[in-house]
């Protein structure tokens, strides 16, 4: 016996950041239905002009992230009966970047930002030197290893209220980025870290609000990195004033 | 006349998973100062492709009793003798040097022993630990690490921008460009360049369940087919048996559940709840990829099935929360998507998951086109019949960096850009241009068409009547598309061309691949015929060869050169155990 779907009933933010509408669609409600399954059902029955993103469908890429009832959310791991209670979705762009169409935004910002927080590797060591025998359970490395699973969907970058008060502000995913990088003992720059992210966006701006941390599909805690740049950025400065 | 914006550059990458990443870092590093290099990506910049979902890990010799000629061989009878063993070699041996690369350049930290030296794992196929990983999402390591240092470096980047066309020179003789559509816009854009790495990754998406990211459509391999280019091993399509199944609505259809959790233990159990793994193969639910989903196709085509047509895997019986530590990632997947792996039954089928088959290179990645490319997922012959799990990112990172190279290498002798024919551009703009004169009509069922034809006939087990048929079917399926428009009013960001365009080019690559299936009458590896259930003759191995000229394809089978080892050899010391992996 099949039933009758019941209807999701959803708005979706369409067209670009100088000319934005809301549009309603009625999707039929599935037993099996993310977030994306919506939206793909929008583009493929019903409006094929709707844009948006997505790449690896099991929340490993970070593409597809968008705001759902106004909270940034993995739109393919989010399955409707996690945020549609009342059968209601309300779905935007994620916030805090710019819109290129529809669900679509420009990333750029968000990897710009990555950039300038000095957030890759400096290397040590050569591809024709051995490994670093790093114990896995040392202290540093532990601490290291609490950002690593980082996917940079920009999520904690959408709930950041400081983000979208202060356009130059770094953001929690770069910033946490940066202190993996200054607790991974491999890693040549520390000081040239120290320095990018204690600049004029770095990330003395942060206010501890924490809605990066309880954002995080993956549940990191980025605030808690900030914390300790914060600790030492005022280290180095310190050192720097006692040496000077 | 069609507006095209003409932009030149010296080294022109198109894809960025591990092949490309790597080659615009090597690139940088053997070029003469000055060379502009370009890397254009369907997607985002390491976010789309498929090498960041990797789960598993990475494939590298690296000493404790392992050896590079051990891998060699386990590569070679997983490919079941019809690699390029040139290629393969080098795969192996350039393993080691890319994993330090990785480590210790890129700063990938992967999982290590509680003495500091990496930890190694065993897959399915392999006679040794040999598989560097960390945790259960290597890919994400691997691919944030390579992407964050190409983004710190000046690299021009082309997001959003799909490669439509390969443009040759008017004779022929070698690459012009590339003719890109900048999704974001809509708009054409002609990129000129000396040499060109095609490193789109392959991804057969032309399956009901496959596994690979959303963007993947065989456009590269579309593309070499209309530049004449020939295609090897293109019947060679590897089915992962364990793909989650919740109905035909759902993205997440058809996506992984990783092969660990068959390893520890994990039960397949048919619709009426009873095992069945046993019935087709003594090692039971721990038997290889290939014998798994065949016997799960099996269980479906005698409707012994699940709710949603397939099977469950049961994982319970270890105890749920033994599960739980040991799968976070997959339990917390499925719980997010509805399902409960820890203690409830899931639904799987067998998914369509990596492409053996690509383009002919040589081991310097070079092409029968001066100019071009190839690496990754888009290039034959390092797999032969079946890929090792662990060896696909080995193969692209390694491949990948080979080409960076060697590009940097060949631009210093070649002098000047080179001029685009007009006939083929204005052919290609033509072709992309074509959905936009025919009326509007969803596209959707089409693919789904293609999709039910290929899983049908074209899928895990084959005959001779089935692929006829679904030739017949694919060619069908391919003229409707020509009769279905897509409003063409706003192309900026129009996902509904791009999904006429995807299905243009998984129609080309799935003809190829069932005529390739046709032209192989025995049963290797990854491609099983019903009809022609041994592997044949060893000695006599021959790999196929699909060529299009016109609008007609045709395929060839070419002796395969045992260039390092002859089937019934082995390149490893007397006395060598047949394993070093501890028996399960």
């Amino acid at each position: 016996m099949t039933r009758t779907p019941e209807m999701l009933h959803v708005t979706v933010q369409r067209g670009t950041a100088q000319d934005s509408r809301k549009e309603r669609y009625d999707v039929p409600a599935r037993e099996n239905q993310t977030v994306l399954d919506v939206v793909s059902w929008i583009q493929q029955e019903a409006d094929p002009t709707l844009s948006y993103r997505f790449a690896c469908r099991v929340g490993m890429c970070g593409s597809c992230a968008m705001m759902v009832n106004g909270v940034p959310r993995w739109t393919c791991r989010t399955h409707v009966s996690r945020v549609a209670g009342d059968g209601r979705l309300d779905i935007a762009p994620l916030r805090n970047l710019p819109v290129i169409k529809d669900l679509a935004t420009d990333m750029d910002p968000f990897f710009d930002k990555w950039v300038a927080a000095e957030a890759h590797h400096h290397p040590t060591r050569g591809r024709l030197e051995e490994f670093d025998p790093i114990k896995p359970d040392s202290p540093e490395r532990a601490e290291a290893n609490l950002g690593i699973e980082c996917i940079n969907c920009g999520i904690c970058y959408a709930a950041c209220d400081t983000v979208a008060g202060n356009p130059d502000y770094l953001g929690p995913a770069a910033l946490q980025r940066a202190w993996t990088l200054l607790n991974d003992s491999r890693d040549a720059d520390r000081p040239g870290i120290l320095a990018a992210v204690s600049g004029r966006g770095g990330c003395h701006n942060c206010h501890s609000m924490g809605s990066c941390a309880q954002y995080c599909p993956n549940g990191l805690n980025p605030m808690r990195a900030i914390a300790g740049l914060k600790r030492e950025t005022v280290k180095a400065a310190l050192r720097g004033k006692r040496d000077a | 006349m069609t507006h095209i914006d003409r932009h030149d550059t010296d080294i022109l990458i198109i894809g960025t998973g591990g092949a490309g990443l790597f080659a615009a870092l090597h690139a940088q590093q053997s070029a003469p100062a000055g060379t502009r290099i370009t890397i254009a990506v369907k997607g985002l910049i390491g976010k789309c492709g498929c090498t960041r979902m990797v789960q598993g890990g990475y494939n590298v010799a690296l000493g404790g009793g392992d050896s590079v000629e051990r891998h060699f061989m386990d590569t070679i009878k997983g490919g079941k003798w019809l690699p390029n063993q040139d290629m393969a070699w080098k795969l192996c041996e350039q393993a080691v040097v890319r994993i330090h690369e990785l480590e210790n350049e890129i700063g990938c930290f992967f999982d290590r022993n509680p003495d500091g030296t990496l930890h190694q794992k065993a897959f399915a196929g392999q006679t040794a630990d040999r598989t560097v990983h960390k945790g259960d999402l290597t890919g994400i390591e691997i691919i944030s690490r390579l992407m964050e240092q190409v983004l710190a470096r000046p690299v021009e980047k082309l997001q959003e921008h799909r490669a439509i066309g390969l443009i040759p020179t008017r004779d022929g003789s070698a690459l012009a460009g590339v003719l890109f559509i900048d999704m974001r816009t809509g708009g054409f854009r002609l990129v000129r360049a000396k040499t060109v790495l095609m490193a789109t990754g392959g991804g057969p998406t032309m399956y009901k369940y496959n596994t690979p990211s959303g963007d993947k459509t065989m456009d590269g391999l579309a593309m070499a087919l209309r530049a004449g280019l020939e295609l090897r091993d293109m019947e060679m399509v590897q089915f992962h048996p364990t793909g989650l199944l919740a109905g035909d609505h759902t993205r997440m259809t058809g996506t992984v559940l990783e092969e660990g959790l068959r390893g520890a233990g994990g039960q397949l159990l048919n619709g009426a709840e009873n095992r069945f793994m046993f019935d087709y193969d003594p090692k039971g639910e721990r038997a290889t990829r290939d014998v798994v989903s065949r016997a799960i196709y099996a269980e479906m085509r005698k409707n012994n099935t699940s709710a949603n047509g397939g099977v469950f895997i049961s994982m319970s019986h270890l105890g749920p929360d033994t599960v739980r530590a040991k799968f976070p990632g997959m339990v917390k997947r499925c719980a997010d998507s509805g399902f409960d792996l820890a203690g409830g039954l899931v639904e799987v089928v067998p998914t369509a998951h990596y492409f053996m088959g690509g383009v002919v290179v040589d081991p310097d990645t070079r092409t029968a086109m001066e100019g071009l490319y190839v690496a990754g997922e888009d290039a034959g012959g390092a797999h032969g019949s079946n890929r090792l799990g662990g060896n696909g990112v080995a193969n692209s990172t390694v491949y990948g960096g080979v080409a960076g190279d060697v590009m940097g290498a060949d631009i210093r002798s070649i002098g000047a850009l080179r001029d685009p024919c007009p006939e083929v551009l204005q052919a290609e703009i033509a072709r992309a241009l074509h959905p936009l004169t025919r009326q509007p009509a969803p596209v959707h069922p089409l693919r789904a068409a293609l999709q039910e034809a290929m899983w049908d006939d074209v899928g895990v087990m084959r005959t001779a009547a089935g692929m006829e048929r679904g030739l017949t079917r694919v060619a069908e399926i391919s003229e409707a598309l020509m009769n279905v428009g897509v409003a063409g009013d706003n192309l900026a960001f129009n996902l509904t061309w791009h999904d006429w365009l995807n299905l243009r080019s998984l129609c080309d690559v799935s003809e190829a691949i069932t005529l390739a299936g046709l032209a192989r009458e025995n049963s290797r590896g990854a491609h099983y015929r019903e009809d022609f259930p041994e592997e044949g003759d060893l000695d006599a191995s021959y790999f196929t060869v699909v060529t299009q000229r016109g609008d007609d394809l045709t395929v060839r089978r070419d002796p395969v050169q045992f260039s390092i080892i002859r089937p019934g050899e082995t390149i490893l010391p007397e006395n060598e155990p047949e394993t070093l992996v501890a028996a399960q």
